[in-house]
């Protein structure tokens, strides 16, 4: 395998594109006892239209998460979670947006652990009674989001935003497009997507990294699988299709959730500069060490529960905020009047770099995370790019680009609200 | 592997000296029974602290102060650890051998720490009313956005209603009411009285060797003195009235929590029985409540039952579709009682235990959980390495689990539903 040296950050990696095109790296953890595997497809909930064997798909809202339950069923009834078990070891997955990931974490038995999960991800079996039955669990799994307002904002922020990009619909789908969900079409995604040249193995632990690509290399053989080709998601207007959308829901508080909608940045080291830089700006405009925030905290108009960052995934890019205020809409024209500040006095070199060393120096104490740092080394991956590269990116930042990137971002056409109100205000002062 | 050093009587500093982080991390806690009349305070307290210094005097200056710390953070801990309440700050912060040469983060962070604890600005004896002000609005409104989760506030409605009576029954962070009663000066005055009566509980996890630690903390805290009062010791549940309680809400979901009492608690040898009983009844996806609750009947989404070892509470909650309740509740006490009948596989033990093992195992490889295994270990039990605690675990047979299993009863229900379903 490759090895690579990052002295900055004290860490080496060893990685390579097996013949089979599935892409392995180890991330070594000397002397720690836990292990950490993922086995992750650059294939989420919003790549629901794609070619495969030159047919066009386009599959239900909620295929890739209910895929992802349902690929841990076995022909004979083997019951993967309890193989993992019988080893001392958890299984578990999630999909994302842009993502979906099965893991799974041990102490002991990392061979016949990785050997399972190598096994199941590769061994769809789907039957019709078996796909009919997840519906009462996912049901339920809606039911909850439903009832959660973190999602509900978020979820009615983006149909604010975007006129197609299928980032409108939920990750878990609804009810309703769940039920189109069948055999055939789980089958279908498994072939596109499931390839190895669309996937990554990643694992951080005590490890031989030889055995890691030696293991993948024997369950998956030479043959060369690429993905299958993703249609879109693309959605080449900046403005936003509504301002604002409220709703009510069981909570204390108004929620809220608040965008600036920005042109996506693509793949590779230009578009993680760019990235990097933006989480920078969002940093400056309403971070904690900024002059917003401490204005809204110290006026009661936010809380700690307040805020934002900068969120990208295939053919969006968004600089949000969100938290509960009682007064979501002095917030929105807060934030406004800040950029418009911002954009107008310029960040000074002394501050930026105190931006710059505080983001630097919280990243570098999360990879003591073994799940965010798994998870990093793989999203990051999937935009071309190696994650534990952040420092020297980072230092080239300068303020200039920073700003351009906020006066890119920030326009009065482009920005919309999601605003959740208690259902029952009586209590409100 | 961990060191325990008394830097004066009542102030002990646990180092956990490690330098495989890249990180070193901190807890300081004043630990106090758990009672009405101060659990408002003292969850209020280091939002307080931590909104300025006297040399910085607001939260930007704050935040600025820790970004120049290479991005080092210092938030409020408030824990329940049984009977007891905590109160303090825990700091993360990056270790010095990514600094810029000759920087040395330990050192400025514990400086700042102790301008943090020892230098708030003050107005008649009290702190400055417009930072108490702000904070209680924002611990208001962190107490009643409990019900934004809706997880969360049944099973607080249900151990509220379970443990009336008992400290356990006392919301973590207080009422409302309480919180609106709290002054600048009387807050302070709190704090003063804290700050000399209770035990300070320091824990530390890092590169530095603990000698250093120690010299760092005492340098922290220096100039605190007072008489430490010992604290009484941890008690069992006593419960409250109990009962059924519905209530309904505009949810999609319906929530049922059902709590369980078990004399049993982490300060008896039936501890390790107990928490086997309770990963094996629900603690994962191999538990009985998943894979017949979930997997074989399709009635929920998420499943599971914990156990409040300090206190001998076992709770269950399922999010179901509230037509299903009678059936829900049903399974879930059906395989309770397989767990009675000792109806339990030996997969079904081995994957429990093995789930246990593993976490322990596991235990040293984060500075959190490292932090969190022994910090509340020690004050509430069972006081034991994850290795000596999990040779325990390896000598637990089926009939003690089973025992353990016919300890537990059904005590109170909570059902949190849509209204017009």
């Amino acid at each position: 395998m490759n090895v690579f040296h990052y002295p900055e950050l004290d860490e080496t990696l060893y990685r390579q594109a097996l013949e089979c095109g599935l892409t392995v790296c180890v991330a070594p953890r000397k002397g720690f006892t836990r292990k950490l595997c993922y086995l992750v497809t650059d294939y989420g909930s919003v790549h629901d239209r794609f070619t495969l064997e030159g047919q066009v798909c386009s599959i239900p809202a909620g295929s890739a998460h209910y895929l992802e339950h349902k690929l841990f069923d076995m022909p004979g009834g083997r019951d993967i979670s309890a193989e993992f078990a019988g080893l001392g070891a958890m299984v578990n997955a999630f999909t994302s947006y842009d993502m979906t990931a099965y893991y799974f974490t041990c102490t002991e038995h990392f061979e016949d652990c990785l050997r399972l999960l190598l096994d199941f991800v590769y061994t769809p079996y789907f039957t019709e009674e078996s796909v009919q039955k997840e519906r009462g669990i996912i049901d339920q799994e809606i039911g909850m989001n439903l009832d959660s307002p973190d999602t509900v904002v978020f979820e009615e922020l983006t149909r604010c935003l975007y006129r197609t990009h299928p980032i409108r619909e939920p990750i878990l789908g609804t009810r309703e497009s769940i039920r189109q969900i069948t055999p055939d079409t789980l089958y279908r995604i498994h072939r596109a997507f499931y390839t190895p040249g669309n996937m990554m193995l990643c694992v951080l632990g005590d490890v031989e990294p030889e055995t890691v690509a030696e293991l993948a290399r024997q369950r998956l053989g030479t043959e060369y699988r690429p993905g299958a080709q993703k249609l879109g998601p693309v959605e080449a207007d900046l403005t936003v299709p509504r301002q604002r959308v409220r709703g009510k829901i069981e909570v204390a508080m108004p929620t809220f959730c608040m965008a600036f909608k920005g042109s996506p940045f693509g793949r590779g080291e230009q578009a993680i500069r760019r990235e990097l830089a933006a989480e920078l700006a969002a940093e400056a405009l309403f971070g904690e060490s900024s002059e917003l925030y401490l204005r809204l905290y110290d006026a009661g108009l936010i809380d700690s529960s307040f805020g934002g960052g900068f969120e990208t995934l295939d053919g969006c890019a968004m600089l949000l905020c969100s938290g509960d205020s009682r007064d979501p809409e002095a917030v929105a024209r807060a934030v406004l009047e800040q950029a418009g500040k911002l954009l107008e006095q310029g960040i000074c070199q002394e501050d930026f770099l105190r931006l710059k060393r505080g983001s630097l120096g919280r990243r570098i104490r999360g990879l003591d995370s073994f799940d965010s740092t798994c998870f990093r080394l793989c999203a990051y991956h999937f935009s071309d790019f190696d994650y534990f590269r952040f420092p020297e990116v980072f230092r080239e930042i300068t303020p200039e680009e920073t700003l351009a990137l906020l006066r890119e971002t920030c326009t009065e056409e482009n920005w919309a609200i999601s605003i959740l109100e208690p259902i029952h205000q009586e209590e409100q002062p | 592997m961990i060191e325990t050093i008394m830097l004066s009587p009542g102030v002990t500093l646990r180092c956990c000296r490690d330098s495989r982080f890249k990180q070193g991390s901190f807890s300081v806690q004043l630990v106090a029974p758990m009672a009405e009349a101060t659990a408002a305070m003292n969850a209020l307290l280091p939002a307080v602290l931590l909104r300025g210094t006297a040399r910085c005097p607001d939260l930007r200056a704050v935040t600025r102060a820790l970004d120049d710390l290479y991005g080092a953070t210092l938030s409020p801990l408030v824990r329940r650890v049984g009977d007891y309440q905590t109160t303090g700050l825990y700091c993360g912060f990056m270790d010095d051998r990514f600094a810029l040469p000759g920087d040395q983060v330990f050192r400025r962070v514990t400086d700042f720490t102790r301008e943090v604890l020892l230098s708030s600005p003050l107005l008649d004896g009290g702190f400055l009313p417009e930072y108490v002000e702000g904070e209680k609005v924002n611990l208001i409104s962190t107490i009643e956005s409990e019900r934004n989760d809706k997880r969360a506030y049944a099973m607080s409605r249900l151990l509220e209603t379970m443990c009336r009576g008992d400290s356990f029954g006392i919301p973590r962070l207080g009422k409302r009411e309480q919180v609106e009663a709290i002054t600048a000066r009387g807050l302070r005055a709190h704090y003063e009285t804290i700050l000399r009566e209770s035990p300070l509980e320091l824990f530390y996890v890092g590169s530095a060797p603990a000698e250093e630690a120690a010299e760092h903390f005492q340098r922290m805290l220096a100039g605190i003195s007072g008489e430490r009062r010992p604290l009484p010791p941890q008690t069992g549940l006593t419960p409250g009235e109990g009962g059924d309680t519905v209530e309904t809400m505009d949810v999609a979901q319906g929530n049922l929590c059902m709590g369980f009492t078990t004399p049993i608690t982490n300060r008896d040898p039936q501890f390790p029985a107990m928490q086997l009983l309770n990963t094996l009844y629900g603690g994962g996806m191999t538990s009985k409540l998943f894979q017949n609750v979930r997997e074989k009947q399709s009635l929920c989404y998420s499943v599971s039952s914990g156990y409040y070892a300090a206190k001998g509470v076992m709770t269950v909650y399922a999010g179901i579709d509230p037509d299903t309740e009678r059936a829900a509740r049903e399974e879930i006490l059906g395989q309770l009682e397989a767990c009675r009948a000792g109806d339990i596989t030996p997969e079904e033990l081995t994957a429990a235990r093995e789930a246990l093992a593993s976490s322990l195992r596991a235990v040293h490889d984060s500075p959190g959980a490292i932090e969190s295994y022994y910090a509340t270990g020690a004050l509430s039990g069972p006081g034991l390495t994850p290795e000596a605690y999990l040779d325990k675990l390896n000598r637990v047979t089926l009939s003690d689990v089973t025992a353990a299993a016919n300890t537990l009863k059904l005590h109170t229900t909570f059902f949190l539903r849509g209204e017009c379903q």
